[in-house]
């Protein structure tokens, strides 16, 4: 080493020695040296860069994809065919060739397409393999490098190499919060501004908030997950506890959106995304991979969410003119192929316990109206029921799936009337016996508890309006258990966790509120939310808010936060206040005997939150003194100042005032005379009569 | 002792209080929107709207003059081209105008030159009305922005904000308590549908240390315009667009009352 050092400091000092000559003549021949190598680098450069675009035959072969499973179409439907897969695949890139091999006068069912560079290809696999065209035809799309690469395979097994885990973090976050707070969207600023906050009897916390998130309105995913927002070009999911984006579906002009009941899929509907050959109205999507799935024809919006899905995820079902068409996951194809023709179907429903569709189809000749209920996938029909002069149906499953109640208007022979029966369908019961409930008066509302047997009805009309509730006993009767008259109520609000509700007068009532207790009917709370248009209770039925949302009434936009027992707790005034929503909590990781254990325990559990309430409450009282305290100390100090500077003037105002010194709030009284005067009004003279 | 009176008859009059002759008639080429005396009550103010073609002005006479009367020439003309002016008061001492302006500025223009000495810009929405407490040091601005505020008026550094949910179109300052009174509401042609309720347009009392509401008034049928205390500060009297003027004495309570510190 130090030989080679010494070696080198001799050939410096050799070539930049500091005798003058040897520089003259060393250094712009040194200057020389450099420039040469230099332009010899930047041509080898550009050298490189020419050969590089050289046309390899490596290089086209890479943006070459085989398509696989296209019609075979003759010369006349060639144009179309063409057309189509020019639609589907230049999504990916830029096409730069297309070949369509023909035999017989005809495509041969598969085709090559050469994009502009080999990302775009890859994409086009990626996104378009697996591609339904039709009921017959499932493009496959593969590089056509890879033909060569999977003939030329080698016998020798290779791990495929790991991608990176893109981590969302915890995306069950808000569930962990010690103190048990559920989360809810706020959109206010006439959709500007969209927040999240946590729940707390005191007052809202803020977990985010940003502006312009979405440009109409949320959604929640049914267990909580995610967050929906809406944009022009498609609708993006949010979560974990940052609220991260986890995904993005691109689809222009998306207006509704409806989540699979597992979280699995996502289904999104635009109006402008749709032709005759490549349905885009409605699109399902999976959520994790973010694929799209399959794309549908949609007439109209008007009845969403147009695809039902079963409890499980594992069935959607729609229903067009006189067909019932089931599809299944994860294939989204229709169920043993073909779509049931239910002639004259006017509607359907799954039952939120079981893989069962309830459905109605009106008379039709001398057949009378029938609600059927299907169970699947075997499609045995397990109870059909027949009905009589009937003009509506209407299916309200309870939400355990324990009951149907079909409410059937009808108008009975010899009459002009429209009378309504509540047809109770005990699905738990061998053969599902059907009970009948006659009502009298026009139905406003009718809602089932969500996990118990009773169910509340408001009928008649304004200002008579009654709200009845009955309970659905084991004994084969249903029972009129209460009935309350003379109700400003339009709406049913029961609590998720069943026994309490809220009667609402929504919009045109005034926001007149009644908090009801149906364990023995009686009203806790009479309240009034002056115009508001919205109730929506808390996942875990603890507290409700009312809101007045700004997309109806353009002042007092607001939402209140009550208890389930009417005792209001907060007002929230929020500008321009939109929609309130609650975060979805996702079922319990509890089984029931740990929870009998825990009812059993609430004693002890209650004094111990019972303790906390209390510090938290003097915690708050506390630090609400200390501020009012430290505002009072600052106004004081300004007041002093003030008044100091005001004495200080006092000179100034006597001379502005000619030397009278009008400080003092009382005119001198001293200067007052009291005078007392009596003056002459009337006379009257009375006889009193002979005494 | 006189009364200065400004109205939308395009005049600015002054009248003699005891016996009600009319002193003086100034006219001007537009609505006198606020008028007022300084505190020696030799000069009067009085600024008219942005009208007509004609400009927002505010205009200063020294009633030791009787010239300027005469002659209808104020010695002083100050021209607003922005935001005209929707409520002014004078400083303490008279050397100074407070003015409130409809895009909720409020600027003190010297009464001796005319120049701007002092600006703020607190609130975001028309001012609709300033009073000044009783001695002068402080002024509260109500505005259409939902807010009201007290000021100091030398500085005009802001001390206070109160919070409604309705555009407050009047605000006092309580002689005797640490105490605001506001009155606003919506006004009639800009809301589709007004509560049906009697008595709801309410006059809302202030703690003014703790920005904190005490206490409302219930009883008019229509926004509250007008809110003023009484010099002694044992009642205050409003007036609003349903036509009535309302005067509440407080009772004992009032005085007593104090939030917990």
């Amino acid at each position: 080493m130090k030989k080679a050092k010494q070696y080198l400091e001799g050939c410096w000092h050799a070539y930049f020695g500091f005798e003058n000559t040897k520089v003259k003549v060393m250094l712009p021949l040194y200057f020389l040296v450099c420039l040469f190598f230099v332009c010899v680098f930047v041509f080898a450069e550009l050298l490189l860069d020419i050969l590089r675009e050289k046309p390899q035959e490596a290089d086209g072969i890479d943006s070459v994809v085989v398509v696989d499973n296209v019609p075979q179409v003759g010369p006349e439907r060639l144009e179309k065919l063409k057309n189509v897969i020019h639609k589907i695949f230049s999504k990916f890139g830029k096409i730069t060739t297309e070949f369509y091999p023909e035999a017989d006068g005809m495509t041969k069912g598969y085709i090559f397409l050469e994009y502009a560079a080999p990302t775009q290809a890859l994409e086009a696999v990626k996104n378009a393999d697996g591609y339904k065209l039709d009921k017959q035809h499932t493009f496959r799309v593969n590089l056509f490098t890879d033909f060569d690469k999977y003939m030329t395979i080698s016998d020798e097994w290779e791990t495929p190499e790991k991608q990176p885990f893109k981590d969302f973090g915890n995306m069950r976050h808000w569930i962990e919060d010690p103190d048990c707070r559920d989360q809810y969207s706020v959109i206010y600023e006439a959709g500007e501004r969209t927040a999240i906050f946590s729940n707390d009897a005191k007052e809202p916390i803020t977990a985010e908030e940003r502006a312009r998130w979405t440009e109409t309105y949320v959604r929640w995913s049914p267990k909580g997950t995610y967050l929906a927002t809406f944009h022009q070009r498609g609708i993006a999911l949010w979560g974990g506890e940052k609220f991260k984006q986890i995904q993005r579906f691109s689809h222009q002009g998306v207006s509704l959106i409806d989540f699979s009941p597992c979280e699995r899929y996502v289904v999104t509907f635009s109006p402008l995304m749709d032709t005759k050959e490549d349905p885009q109205a409605i699109i399902i999507w999976d959520i994790l991979t973010g694929q799209k799935k399959r794309g549908f024809h949609c007439e109209s919006s008007a009845h969403w969410p147009i695809f039902k899905w079963s409890h499980d995820g594992k069935f959607f079902a729609r229903m067009t003119q006189d067909t019932l068409s089931i599809y299944e996951t994860p294939s989204m194809g229709l169920l043993d192929k073909k779509s049931l023709k239910i002639s004259g179907i006017k509607d359907f429903s799954w039952s939120p316990g079981d893989n069962i569709i309830a459905f109605w189809v009106p008379e039709d000749k001398d057949i009378p109206a029938r609600v059927t209920l299907m169970q699947l996938p075997s499609r045995q029909e397990i109870r059909v029921r027949n009905l009589f002069n009937v003009v509506d149906c209407k299916l309200h499953w309870q939400r355990n799936g324990d009951y149907l109640c079909v409410k059937v208007d009808r108008t009975p022979k010899g009459t002009q009337g429209v009378v309504t029966n509540f047809e109770i369908f005990r699905m738990r019961e061998k053969q599902v016996p059907v009970d009948v409930v006659e009502m009298k008066d026009s139905i406003i509302a009718f809602a089932w508890e969500p996990n118990g047997s009773k169910f509340a009805v408001l009928h008649g009309e304004s200002p008579r309006i009654n709200a009845s509730f009955y309970h659905v006993k084991n004994n084969g009767k249903i029972e009129l258990i209460k009935m309350f008259d003379k109700q400003q109520a339009n709406s049913i609000f029961w609590s998720p966790q069943g026994q309490f509700m809220v009667l609402a007068g929504l919009r045109s009532m005034n926001g007149a509120l009644a908090f009801v207790d149906t364990s023995d009917c009686t009203m806790m709370n009479i309240a009034e939310h002056y115009m508001a248009s919205d109730v929506e209770w808390d996942p875990t039925g603890r507290y409700v808010v009312t809101s007045v949302s700004w997309w109806s009434h353009k002042v007092d936009n607001a939402y209140w936060l009550w208890t389930f027992q009417g005792r209001l707790l907060q007002k929230n005034n929020k500008d321009r206040f939109c929609q309130l929503l609650w975060r979805p909590r996702p079922p319990t990781l509890l089984s029931t005997d740990q929870i009998k254990m825990i009812k059993k325990d609430l004693k002890k559990y209650s004094k111990i939150f019972e303790q906390k309430d209390r510090l938290s409450q003097s915690k708050a009282s506390k630090e609400l003194v200390d501020k009012r305290r430290a505002m009072m100390e600052e106004y004081r100090r300004y007041r002093e100042t003030a008044q100091q500077i005001y004495q200080e003037q006092k000179s100034i105002r006597l001379e502005l005032r000619g030397g009278v010194d009008t400080d003092e709030l009382d005119s001198n009284v001293d200067d007052w005379e009291e005078e007392t005067i009596e003056f002459f009004i009337n006379e009257e003279i009375i006889p009193l009569g002979d005494l | 002792m006189n009364v200065l009176t400004g109205s939308a008859d395009n005049s600015c009059r002054l009248w003699d209080c005891e016996t009600g002759k009319q002193l003086a008639l100034l006219n001007t080429n537009s609505a006198v929107r606020t008028c007022g005396f300084d505190f020696s009550g030799n000069i009067i103010m009085f600024s008219t709207d942005k009208q007509m073609g004609y400009q927002c002005y505010l205009n200063f006479f020294d009633l030791r003059d009787p010239q300027q009367i005469e002659d209808n020439q104020p010695y002083l003309s100050i021209p607003c081209n922005d935001a005209k002016i929707t409520s002014a008061v004078w400083g303490p001492l008279g050397e100074f105008v407070n003015a409130g302006h409809e895009n909720g500025e409020i600027n003190q223009f010297s009464a001796k030159s005319g120049e701007i000495l002092k600006k703020a810009k607190e609130h975001s929405r028309q001012i609709n009305d300033i009073q000044t407490s009783v001695d002068l040091t402080m002024f509260i601005s109500a505005s259409k922005d939902n807010t009201a505020k007290l000021f100091d008026s030398t500085s005009l550094e802001h001390i206070k904000t109160f919070k409604t949910e309705r555009p407050v179109n009047s605000a006092a300052i309580s002689p005797i308590m640490d105490h605001v009174v506001m009155g606003g509401g919506q006004e009639a042609m800009e809301v589709t549908t007004t509560s049906t309720r009697i008595g709801k347009f309410e006059a809302r009392f202030f703690h003014a240390a703790y920005e904190e509401e005490f206490g409302r008034v219930k009883g008019h049928f229509g926004p509250i315009n007008c809110v003023a205390f009484h010099p002694d500060g044992k009642s205050y009297s409003s007036g609003g667009e349903d036509g009535y003027v309302r005067i509440h004495y407080f009772d004992p309570q009032y005085f007593d009352f104090e939030l917990e510190a």
